[in-house]
């Protein structure tokens, strides 16, 4: 027995240990830079792929703002003139033939001259055009909410990760134990049951037990004070709803792609091998299991850069949540396609690096993984 | 709960149509003695302006009732006015026999002297109106009988061929930021911002006549620094002057805007010189000023015309849109108008209005939101569909109370044909009476009532719901008696023959398909498939085209349909001194006279020329338009609404829906039996500055 205790430490201590700072040198040092460059060169034809894409497909609906802002304005009872949407056309150069609107449109963001009048307008020299339904600067209007929707969506991702992830190693350490089956259960029922439905039962139960309905992250106190200290408990309270119907169906997601992929490492070998030799059981499960475990989880990263940019829209809707989803929405929907184009542009442009950084991560997790070609 | 709407639409249409009739003989109806009753006795309707007042004047502005001694003010203001940080509260009104004394709501009946404090929570503001309509002082204000009084000028009146019109201010009277508003701010509006087209509007019928077949556009004169006269050529009668729903105001900031106004737009004119300032330089002195404009034509749209919508822009309003960070915009999640302290009315006891320190706009992004708001406390005023009205009021108790606008369509659920259809085929058979005669009475209303109304709407025809002008019980059920048969005798009277499939072809073996066009969130979408089974079962083969609203618009504007469920412009209004438009073709505007509308709008150059009675409209609205004379005018007015009757170029299947607010019980002076239409401004017949509310 003692023999084997020994035995175990000694093994256990043979394992070459390596610094964080070591590992990452280590990392580095291979091929990874090369790839790194040769990814951020692809971003340029990607990106001018995707804008191609986003600004086509976002003319395709028949008519354009103008006559979706004539239709809005006909049904406020105003009647508008046959001049008036022809000099806003001009003026916006939607009567321009499309493809030269396209070149307009990318050139302006790419470099507009210091000495343009947007420049001296708003001194900055990429231009992403003016917000026709909201009557300001895209950018304005896109930077609005960029802060909050990152800190909401933020927020609602550490619980999935806090949530899920302790959640998933105890459910496929305790394999078939109650603890387990209620996990089992609550995934399922959350994965399940639509986001949206979830918001309004939830919504009605808080109006039911408190008299408050909860609808929207702010009080009308903190949409005029903003929020302090003071009123950060009531922030908080508003913004259990949304943590739990978007970060539920996240975690129950999470819950069940770990745990089974932790059940497929917990048999393998090499944790055989290295409970034959006596690794402790919290090493073998935490190091070397779950590490490769959450390979998948990780490979998922790369929406999570965009998600955070334009949060959920629909669920944002139904709580009346002010992040970026229900802006992107109300653009589409009033052919506010510069609008429109900018958040689709920049999610896109947030996809592409979040895919990179996780394929990066996976790298660092997987040792494995190479990124040369030549069958190393 | 059916029962007691029913009984509330009846009374609303009859208030108001009893108004509407006993108001020439008892002009002083909402009540008598006071100063302000003064105003409000000789107010008329339109029609009875020119006769009323033989001088051609129209009513002076109220005095102070002798009662008030002295002027009151919200708690708010008075600190501020303690702190010297603005001046006393009989400095900030006009001189006391201009200041505008209100004591009726819109409806004649009196007000409640209310108290100060608390705040209106409503839904957000919405569309690009949303912040206007509940706060907008206008150079008159209706009530909702349609009579109506000089509001933001003191008086108006006209000469004896109505060439000329004055109007005079109150003396005194200054806008929200405390600067004097006088003849200058009206000059400067007419020669800066609309008849430099800054303002897009150049085309109000209002200001404008046709001189030697050109346009032409009154000639404005400051007489001294409280009146003004306008000038025509042709005498400008009241309906098409001080009467027209689109002329609401005629002033602007000079001392704000000033700065805002490029050369490029200037016309020559005898008071305002050029400011000297090119198109970039505006731009930035609006951004400076936080207006954020993309070219001289938005900022022009943005500040002298949707200028309730820009903050730190001073008005004449009771509630003026905050300037804080984060709750001036009508897209902000809160977005807040704030008391205006230099608001020009008061109450009977001579308190400053309005009451209310605040009006919220909370946006909500879906339905249904609101009424959990409204539920916790947290909305004040919602609108509420008829059929969820019982609902929240057994939920709710007594802690909300009905308040209901009557419509003004003419019935609900509209179809209409293209009478241009460039197919002539289909022309021809929609242009045959008996085919629109068939379209109607296939149509089961009763049934249709419960489907899609659940029994609110009652059946009805396309004509103007009882209480409205012109109101015509043998026409509101022409053609809605249900019979099959009867319509497949018709159709086969309009040449139709039955083919093989069970469903009528044109006479020449080519199919005969109606296509019905509706677009989104119309609600005709949910409607037609209730419809296309009558269709069906009378031998008329349909289908249905549901696009979003701009391409529904390009579509007709191409003249590229048959038939319409749920028109955009749907016929209706409470007179053709609303909007002409719904009611004649002379415009590129409704759906029903298509390209014949199109052919007066482009003066012949485009469209189709009328024949028949559809020209007959606009003959009898030349005449209309060309008489001072209220009888006359009527008598036209009906003549115009016969034509119609005999026509129906569209048809109804339901009664008009009207309009419902759900008022939470704290709220206090709003107003019942109401009537939702354009000419009033919506909700504005509510008076929001009369509005107070008790914990």
């Amino acid at each position: 027995m003692e023999a084997n205790a020994y035995k175990s430490e000694n093994m256990h201590e043979n394992i070459p240990k390596k610094t964080l700072l070591e590992a990452v040198k280590d990392f580095f040092k291979k091929d990874l830079v090369q790839y790194i460059v040769k990814r951020l060169l692809m971003f340029i034809p990607t990106l001018l792929l995707i804008s191609v894409l986003v600004f086509f497909v976002i003319q395709l609906p028949p008519g354009d703002y103008v006559s979706a802002h004539i239709a809005a304005l006909a049904s406020e009872g105003e009647i508008v003139d046959a001049d008036y949407a022809a000099s806003l056309r001009a003026d916006y150069g939607l009567d321009l033939p499309i493809h030269e609107q396209y070149f307009k449109w990318i050139k302006d963001i790419i470099w507009t001259p210091t000495d343009s009048t947007y420049y001296r307008l708003y001194g900055s020299h990429h231009n992403w055009k003016y917000s026709f339904a909201y009557g300001r600067d895209v950018w304005d209007v896109v930077d609005d909410r960029l802060g909050l929707t990152i800190a909401v969506t933020a927020i609602i991702m550490l619980f999935q990760y806090v949530v899920s992830l302790p959640i998933a190693v105890y459910a496929s350490t305790h394999q078939y134990s109650v603890g387990d089956y209620i996990s089992s259960v609550i995934g399922f029922l959350g994965a399940a049951i639509p986001n949206f439905i979830l918001a309004i039962v939830l919504m009605y139960l808080s109006y039911k037990w408190t008299g408050n309905a909860n609808v929207g992250l702010f009080s009308q106190e903190m949409l005029q004070n903003g929020i302090h200290l003071y009123n950060f408990g009531e922030f908080l309270k508003r913004m259990i709803i949304p943590i739990i119907v978007i970060g539920t169906s996240g975690t129950c997601g999470i819950i069940r792609s770990v745990r089974a992929q932790m059940l497929d490492e917990v048999g393998r070998q090499y944790t055989l091998t290295a409970r034959a030799k006596g690794v402790p059981e919290r090493t073998i499960v935490m190091k070397y299991c779950f590490r490769a475990a959450i390979n998948p989880t990780v490979s998922g990263l790369g929406g999570v850069l965009s998600s955070l940019f334009s949060g959920s829209t629909v669920t944002a809707m139904v709580l009346n949540m002010q992040i970026q989803g229900p802006v992107l929405f109300k653009a589409l929907q009033a052919q506010d396609m510069y609008l429109a184009g900018a958040i689709v542009m920049v999610q896109a442009v947030l996809v592409v690096i979040g895919i990179l950084f996780s394929d990066i991560a996976l790298a660092f997790l997987d040792p494995r993984i190479r990124y040369s070609g030549g069958g190393r | 709960m059916k029962k007691r709407l029913i009984a509330l639409l009846i009374a609303s249409t009859m208030v108001v149509s009893l108004a509407a009739c006993g108001q020439d003989d008892n002009p002083g109806s909402p009540s008598s003695g006071s100063g302000e009753d003064v105003q409000q006795s000789q107010a008329s309707t339109p029609e009875s302006v020119p006769d009323s007042t033989p001088e051609g004047s129209a009513p002076e502005t109220p005095e102070a009732p002798a009662e008030i001694s002295g002027f009151g003010e919200a708690p708010m203001l008075a600190d501020l006015v303690g702190a010297g940080s603005l001046p006393a509260v009989e400095d900030r009104l006009p001189v006391a026999d201009d200041v505008y004394v209100e004591q009726t709501d819109a409806t004649g009946a009196p007000l409640e002297i209310g108290t100060y404090g608390g705040v209106i929570n409503l839904l957000g503001a919405g569309g690009s109106w949303g912040l206007s309509r509940p706060v907008m002082e206008s150079i008159i204000h209706f009530n909702s009988d349609g009579t109506y009084y000089p509001n933001v000028i003191k008086s108006f009146e006209h000469n004896d061929d109505y060439t000329v019109w004055t109007f005079d201010l109150r003396e005194g009277m200054k806008w929200s930021d405390g600067d004097d508003f006088n003849a200058d701010d009206i000059t400067f509006w007419y020669y800066m911002c609309h008849l430099t087209n800054y303002d897009t509007k150049k085309s109000w019928p209002a200001l404008k006549e046709t001189v030697d077949g050109e346009d032409a556009w009154a000639t404005l004169e400051k007489v001294d620094d409280y009146t003004v006269t306008w000038t025509f050529v042709n005498p400008k009668f009241p309906a098409d002057f001080i009467e027209n729903g689109d002329f609401k105001w005629c002033w602007a900031p000079s001392h704000y805007l000033l700065d805002m106004i490029p050369d490029s737009i200037y016309v020559e004119n005898p008071y305002w010189e050029k400011t000297g300032l090119d198109d970039e330089q505006v731009l930035l002195n609006a951004q400076a000023k936080g207006i954020d404009a993309a070219t001289v034509n938005d900022l022009g749209k943005a500040i002298a015309y949707y200028w309730w919508n820009e903050d730190g822009i001073p008005c004449l309003n009771s509630y003026v849109l905050s300037t804080k960070e984060g709750n001036n915009s009508r897209d902000a999640q809160l977005c807040i108008l704030e008391r205006n302290p230099y608001f020009w009315k008061v109450d009977a006891q001579g308190q400053q209005l309005p009451y209310c320190d605040e009006i919220h706009f909370n946006a909500t992004s879906e339905d249904g939101q609101d009424q959990l708001m409204f539920r916790s406390g947290e909305l004040d005023i919602i609108g509420v569909l008829m059929q969820d009205i019982s609902s929240l009021l057994s939920d709710l108790g007594d802690q909300a109370q009905l308040r209901t606008f009557a419509g003004t369509d003419w019935g609900s659920y509209q179809i209409t044909f293209n009478y241009t259809c460039a197919e002539a085929n289909y022309a021809e058979l929609f242009a045959n009476s008996k085919f629109r005669q068939a379209m109607s009475i296939c149509v089961d209303r009763e049934q249709v009532s419960g489907l899609l109304s659940e029994g609110f709407l009652e059946p009805g025809q396309c004509a103007p719901a009882e209480g409205n002008f012109g109101y015509d019980a043998e026409w509101e059920t022409k053609w809605t008696e249900y019979d099959v048969d009867g319509a497949k005798a018709l159709l086969e009277e309009c040449g139709l023959v039955m083919g093989s499939d069970g469903f009528y072809d044109f006479a020449d073996g080519t199919d005969f398909i109606l296509t019905i066009y509706t677009y989104t969130d119309s609600g005709a979408d949910a409607a037609y498939p209730v419809l296309e089974q009558y269709y069906n079962k009378a031998g008329i083969k349909c289908a249905t085209k549901d696009i979003e609203v701009s391409a529904f618009d390009t579509e007709i504007d191409n003249n590229n349909w048959y038939a319409v469920l749920g028109p955009h412009t749907p016929i209706g209004g409470v007179s053709l001194k609303s909007r002409v438009q719904p009611f004649v073709p002379i415009a590129q505007s409704a759906e029903w006279y298509g390209e014949y509308g199109t052919y007066y709008g482009t003066n012949g150059a485009q469209g189709v020329a009328p024949e028949g009675d559809m020209a007959k409209l606009v003959e009898i609205y030349e005449k209309w338009n060309a008489t001072p004379d209220t009888a006359e005018r009527d008598q036209y007015t009906l003549e115009l609404y016969d034509v119609h009757k005999e026509n129906l170029w569209t048809i109804a299947y339901l009664k008009a829906a009207g309009n419902y607010n759900l008022v939470s019980s704290k709220i206090k002076n709003h107003p019942d039996l109401l009537v939702w239409d354009d000419l009033y401004q919506y909700q504005n017949l509510v008076h929001y500055w009369t509005l107070f509310k008790t914990e």
